[in-house]
């Protein structure tokens, strides 16, 4: 009998403390509330905050509106944009083709037991695990204009004259793009290899009956099927790229001149280089306003929950 | 027999363009662990000697007597691996809310989530310096220069990520093995505890792995946040240390950065099935 009563008062006391704490969603969701509140919700009102006001790193300053007009109208900002806008765009087409076409011979290659098909996308997923900081660096020793600089060592081999990649402005954003598809590419890879293996195989199939050729099955099949996937690789892509920053700062720190400076090296310079915490906040705040656009079309463009 | 020779000619083209590729992908971490190999007399021949002739070991060693190498490698080590186990701590909880309950707000807090994820760290890292500072000044050990603040970083930047693909995971778990729990008189702790928990095995393994890989290449929080060199962890430190080689002791900058990136790779490459296949499962479904 006691044995009863006790398991009825506990099982009683559970289920209060279940109704109480466990039945609800939200002690659950606490330690997440907390953790986004105060690493991300307070920081975007504070940069928020800060961008109209004159403060310096070291000292608050007043509310004014002045900082905004000379963080907007500083002459520097269109070399800025103009390098990001470079570095974003050719990280966006390279990594995005040179995925694709990754992800479409890997597929073949085991389609057929083709050798080396595992070894080539394994390399190019390690290459995506290097740091930031020593991709930046591995890609400084080769583009390195020093006699052993291994690009322009190579190029020496077969009588070509060396090239420029780092000291040139003209030629530098471009290498720091190619860096950046080095590091990037297998994460396209990852995405388009997913999205070709969920296509329905009776396309192709009706296809081969029909007598399409494989150059027709990749226009009037995969490349349709991948639109969306294509679409929301490349919003991925475009923000992972413009919040680079351990990878510029090791390969050429932004220069030469500005050559390479994209936004969040320039914010992170005006910050805490030169102290200017207010035109650092409207930087990061035009940060802000581009990567929460892109956000909402990834939103839109992503596959809903409720289908599956 | 034209389809069987349209079948070779695109295996020719495919090999072709696998070696380019495989050149593109590995050649950058074969020149570096060239460089690392070479003596000092080695490094001016450049490609021409691609596999050195008198290989070495003593940059390596050079490079672990620098005194504060060894403290880099556990300081990184130790932010990766706390970070890691802070962010499950802290997305377990959430993944099961958002997976099991039905509340208001779901969809939204859940596409809030993925919207953070977007916000550049480095607009982040300005009013969070500032913060620590603040925070430093009322007690020295959770302000600027601690590995608390470098850490609770670290965790809030893998959260998101971290939830969506636990909810994945405990999505798979079958509702019925709840249920049967509960009848059989579990309260939701118990069920979270002894259901749901063992059997997410691989998906809080792959995310903790995950956190770990991420927290390991880490640079600009801790660039940020700490200033002493004994506390910094590998990736701030080797790019010290990359400011203080000139062009005669590139070996010893391909060695330490050859340090720093093989135990990414390596903890990659034991786990790459896991990371890759709970990665794919949330990722694209349409």
């Amino acid at each position: 009998m006691t044995a009863t009563t006790m398991e009825g008062s506990r099982s009683l006391r559970e289920t209060w403390f279940q109704r109480r704490f466990a039945g609800a969603p939200l002690p659950w969701l606490l330690p997440v509330i907390v953790v986004i509140g105060l690493f991300y919700l307070y920081p975007v009102l504070e940069v928020i905050r800060l961008s109209f006001t004159d403060s310096t790193l070291n000292k608050d300053g007043n509310y004014t509106l002045f900082s905004i007009v000379t963080a907007l109208s500083s002459p520097q900002l269109p070399g800025v944009l103009l390098a990001s806008v470079e570095f974003v765009g050719g990280s966006i087409v390279g990594q995005q083709l040179l995925g694709l076409a990754l992800a479409l011979v890997v597929i073949r290659g085991e389609r057929r037991k083709l050798f080396g098909t595992t070894v080539l996308r394994t390399t190019a997923l390690v290459a995506w695990v290097v740091p930031g900081i020593a991709g930046g660096i591995i890609w400084q020793m080769l583009f390195s204009e020093a006699p052993f600089g291994g690009l322009n060592s190579m190029l020496r081999l077969i009588h070509i004259a060396p090239v420029a990649w780092l000291s040139d402005p003209n030629i530098a954003p471009w290498s720091t793009v190619l860096s950046n598809i080095w590091r990037g590419t297998a994460f396209s890879m990852v995405v388009m290899y997913a999205a070709l293996k969920a296509i329905d195989p009776v396309l192709y199939e009706a296809a081969e009956v029909d007598g399409a050729s494989g150059s027709q099955q990749l226009r009037f099949i995969t490349l349709p099927q991948l639109r969306m996937a294509i679409l929301v690789n490349m919003i991925l892509i475009t923000v992972q790229t413009m919040n680079t920053f351990d990878a510029i700062i090791s390969l050429t720190g932004g220069g030469p001149g500005r050559a390479t400076e994209v936004i969040a090296l320039y914010a992170y310079y005006t910050v805490f280089r030169n102290y200017d915490l207010s035109s650092g906040s409207v930087i990061s705040v035009l940060m802000l306003v581009i990567s929460m656009g892109l956000a909402l079309a990834y939103a839109v463009f992503l596959p809903r929950e409720t289908e599956s | 027999m034209n389809a069987k020779l349209a079948g070779r000619l695109g295996d020719a083209a495919s090999y072709f363009f696998m070696i380019a590729m495989f050149v593109f992908f590995a050649g950058p971490l074969a020149w570096m662990l060239s460089l690392a190999l070479r003596d000092k007399r080695e490094i001016f021949l450049g490609m021409s000697r691609f596999i050195p002739k008198y290989p070495t070991i003593d940059n390596f060693i050079s490079v672990f007597e620098n005194s504060f190498f060894p403290t880099y490698l556990w300081n990184g080590l130790k932010l990766a691996c706390l970070s890691g186990i802070g962010v499950l701590i802290v997305a377990l909880p959430a993944a099961y809310a958002f997976s099991r309950f039905n509340f208001r707000g779901k969809g939204v807090s859940m596409m809030a989530l993925l919207a953070v994820q977007m916000i550049s760290p480095l607009v982040l890292m300005v009013p969070l310096y500032r913060y620590f500072k603040w925070l430093g000044a009322l007690n020295d050990n959770f302000g600027l220069d601690t590995h608390f603040g470098v850490i609770m970083v670290y965790i809030a930047l893998s959260v998101p990520f971290a939830s969506w693909l636990l909810k994945g995971s405990i999505d798979a778990i079958p509702r019925s093995l709840d249920e049967a729990a509960m009848i059989d008189g579990c309260n939701r702790f118990a069920v979270f505890w002894r259901i749901i928990l063992p059997l997410s095995g691989p998906g809080v393994a792959s995310v903790f792995i995950i956190t770990v890989i991420a927290g390991w290449s880490q640079f600009l929080v801790p660039f940020v946040l700490l200033s002493k060199t004994d506390l910094l962890p590998i990736a701030v430190g080797i790019f010290q240390f990359q400011g203080m080689q000139n062009a005669s002791s590139t070996q010893l900058l391909a060695a330490a950065c050859l340090i720093s990136v093989v135990p990414a790779i390596v903890a990659f490459l034991l786990l790459q099935r896991l990371i890759l296949g709970s990665l794919t499962a949330g990722a694209v479904k349409g």
